[in-house]
């Protein structure tokens, strides 16, 4: 009896053994690290579902090799978890390519390690533009603030904007929009007035609004992380009779389509520059939106959908290029153009990070009544400016 | 308590000393099995070094909690302060000095022991909750101070650039995590039995003592004020060197070291494992991360629900933490016969 069962136990370890050997010609392996829990886990159930309307789409294999993507929670920035996590998806689940990453340290944090594993590594969000300058492994099909912010300074100086104050969450990215923002604007001869830091935890604007207001500017330029401080900084900016007293509302994320409804009418006619709208008109994002919504009913598409859409494509690239022989693999994709749900796009050969257009958008409502960010002008193929 | 009512009386005079010697072989042999898990995991889970040398960090950071929390009483939420210091200590100083990793290790323990001993002579006068909120209150200042200070720490980016050497010239960080491991195993070991040195003597007891009753060590000319500022002060060391191996490990630090969320998990582990007890920091935060770890790899999306099921059913049932468990076991057995 007992030699039965460790007969059968040989038998069923050879076939699993010879079961995992047939697999490994074809199989390739993709980790996503992003965060699936605590206060950010909305970043990674729209990672995920993009991704997974991307697979329904385009199907299971990419040039003969079946793709299994692993998700890995790194809950917010922790870089040394993020570290860590992106080390067992390499040596222990023997993956060849990464994706995911939401924040900038997270993604600073792997940069060693997929340098020295050489594993390409696709970023569906991390904004900070110096990112990819840290590994040639690194691709990025999220966007920049630079990228979105130094057209939505152009597109106000065009519109007779003379003067602005600028009120930024005070952190790495809104520095970063600060920086575009005022750089651009100074160059073509407009006056920044004030550079407001707004600190990260707040969600009274109420002084912000007067201190701005006592300036009287002709425009105020905001970036907010998505969520509560957007919301109440919309908020805030409507009750404080800002638009009556003439001082036009610019933004980038701030009216993001998974909080939109929550502003409510109080959103409508709010302009901002930005690379992707769930609203954006072509084939392709309708296939897009519409499966999002038949496969996860009630989700809607925003940034990070978008930058996992591509993302999946990017990686479906270098996988039927070179399946896990992914030395060459970020090769494959420079400089590679395609359409994507948010127009036409290319990867910078250089910065490998994505080359879009960025489009100046304001909020409205739809024939069914839902608020929507309405593309009406467009500046096309605008690279990674942060990094010129 | 238990110990004195266990002790037959007619050991105490003649047997004193060899039960002592035995004890101490025991106490002894359980400790080298420590170290021989911790060798032994690094054989066992190739594919997870990275992992497990976060919780020996942990562990580092948990048991510099255990000596104010635990020993001296001193009730903290704000123990990040003195991590995050650490980090940026050892960060700072690999990116701009050397990037030797002992000299940055020392350099991460004394910036941790100073900021320790700075924010020790006012956190030392209060207590209760006003003590909790000035310790959070630190940390969040030391927070806001590195994230305006963005040219020089990267701010809210994390600070780039730590590259370290090899240890002793020797030994390079490899990608595997190998050396991180073993190097963060060895200080792990040091800490631990310097601690334990710590807590047996005639200081460990005055802690002690502080935290049964500050009035009565007053009362016997014990100068309470001043050996808080210098327990505090030896938690900031070992919680700066929990910080810099963390920063030496990962090669980048974030805002988020000085982070409530950290000060939390490092107070939860602590009471899981139970307080006061160098081994309950152990369990506790070995228990703690590897449960978060397996629920987060089985279920990335609702595992916080097993986290949080598991603290409430051990804060519930067993308040000392699972060091105490085997004497609520040993009771509840005596009961149901």
């Amino acid at each position: 009896m007992k030699k039965t069962i460790k007969l059968m136990a040989g038998v069923g370890a050879i076939s699993v053994m010879m079961a995992s050997a047939a697999f490994a010609d074809h199989t390739v392996k993709v980790g996503v690290i992003a965060p699936f829990s605590g206060p950010f886990a909305i970043w990674g159930k729209q990672f995920k579902e993009a991704v997974e309307v991307y697979v329904a789409q385009n199907g299971e294999t990419a040039g003969g090799h079946t793709v299994e993507f692993i998700y890995k929670d790194s809950g917010g920035p922790n870089p040394s978890g993020t570290k860590s996590l992106a080390q067992e998806l390499i040596i222990g689940e023997k993956v060849d390519y990464l994706g995911g990453l939401v924040f900038t340290p997270n993604a600073l944090s792997v940069a060693s390690l997929i340098d020295e594993a050489q594993i390409p590594t696709v970023i569906f969000n991390a904004a900070t533009s110096s990112i990819v300058l840290q590994s040639e492994y690194f691709v990025r099909t999220s966007f920049s603030l630079w990228q979105v912010s130094v057209p939505m300074a152009e597109w106000a100086w065009e519109q007779g904007i003379k003067t602005v104050v600028i009120s930024v969450t005070d952190y790495g990215p809104g520095n970063d929009a600060q920086v575009a923002f005022t750089t651009a604007f100074e160059a073509l001869g407009g006056e920044v007035l004030d550079a407001i830091g707004m600190p990260l935890s707040t969600t009274d604007f109420a002084p912000f609004m007067q201190r701005i207001k006592d300036q009287s500017p002709d425009a105020v330029f905001a970036f907010l992380p998505a969520g509560p401080p957007t919301f109440a900084f919309v908020k805030s900016y409507n009750e404080n009779g800002m638009k009556d007293a003439g001082i036009t509302f610019l933004g980038t994320g701030e009216t993001d389509e998974t909080t939109l409804e929550a502003l409510g009418d109080a959103a409508i006619g709010l302009t901002t520059a930005y690379h992707y709208s769930a609203a954006h008109v072509s084939d392709l994002n309708q296939a897009f939106t519409s499966k999002l919504d038949e496969m996860f009913p009630g989700s809607v598409a925003n940034l990070a959908s978008v930058g996992a859409y591509d993302g999946a494509h990017i990686l479906y690239q270098m996988i039927a290029a070179v399946g896990s022989d992914r030395t060459k693999a970020v090769d494959v994709v420079r400089g590679y153009e395609w359409e994507s749900p948010r127009g036409p796009v290319s990867l910078d050969p250089d910065t490998r990070h994505i080359t879009q257009n960025v489009y100046i958008r304001r909020v409205a409502k739809d024939e069914n009544g839902n608020l929507i960010n309405e593309e009406f002008q467009t500046i096309e193929a605008v690279p990674d400016l942060g990094l010129l | 308590m238990q110990e004195t009512q266990i002790k037959p009386a007619e050991n105490l005079a003649q047997t004193a000393a060899p039960a002592r010697s035995r004890k101490f072989l025991i106490k002894l042999l359980i400790d080298l099995a420590l170290i021989g898990v911790g060798i032994a995991a690094y054989f066992i889970f190739p594919d997870n070094l990275g992992f497990i040398t976060r919780i020996l960090i942990m562990i580092i950071l948990v048991l510099s909690l255990d000596l104010v929390l635990g020993y001296a009483g001193v009730a903290t939420l704000g123990h990040a302060a003195l991590f995050g210091a650490g980090a940026y200590g050892a960060g700072l100083f690999a990116v701009y000095f050397s990037a030797d990793p002992l000299l940055g290790l020392l350099v991460g323990a004394i910036v941790g022991a100073i900021i320790a001993f700075i924010s020790g002579l006012f956190l030392m006068r209060a207590h209760g909750l006003t003590l909790l909120m000035l310790t959070i209150a630190v940390a969040q200042i030391l927070q806001e101070i590195i994230n305006k200070e963005r040219a020089i720490t990267g701010g809210s980016d994390g600070l780039l650039g730590i590259d370290m050497d090899p240890i002793f010239g020797i030994y390079a960080f490899d990608f595997f995590g190998k050396t991180g491991y073993l190097y963060a195993l060895t200080v792990l070991v040091i800490v631990f039995f310097a601690l334990k040195i710590l807590v047996a003597s005639p200081f460990g007891a005055m802690a002690k003592g502080i935290h049964e009753s500050a009035p009565r060590m007053r009362a016997i000319g014990t100068p309470v004020y001043w050996r808080l500022v210098g327990i505090y002060t030896i938690s900031g060391f070992i919680a700066g060197i929990a910080g810099a191996v963390s920063a030496q490990v990962t090669e980048l630090v974030s805002l988020e070291a000085f982070g409530f969320a950290l000060s939390a998990e490092a107070m939860v582990m602590l009471i899981l494992g139970g307080l006061g007890r160098l081994y309950g920091a152990i369990i506790g935060t070995v228990i703690f991360m590897v449960v978060h770890h397996t629920a987060a790899s089985i279920d990335p999306f609702n595992w916080l629900f097993v986290i949080g099921t598991m603290v409430l059913i051990v804060v519930y049932f067993v308040p000392e933490g699972f060091m105490g468990l085997p004497v609520k076991l040993r009771r509840w057995l005596r009961w149901q016969k």
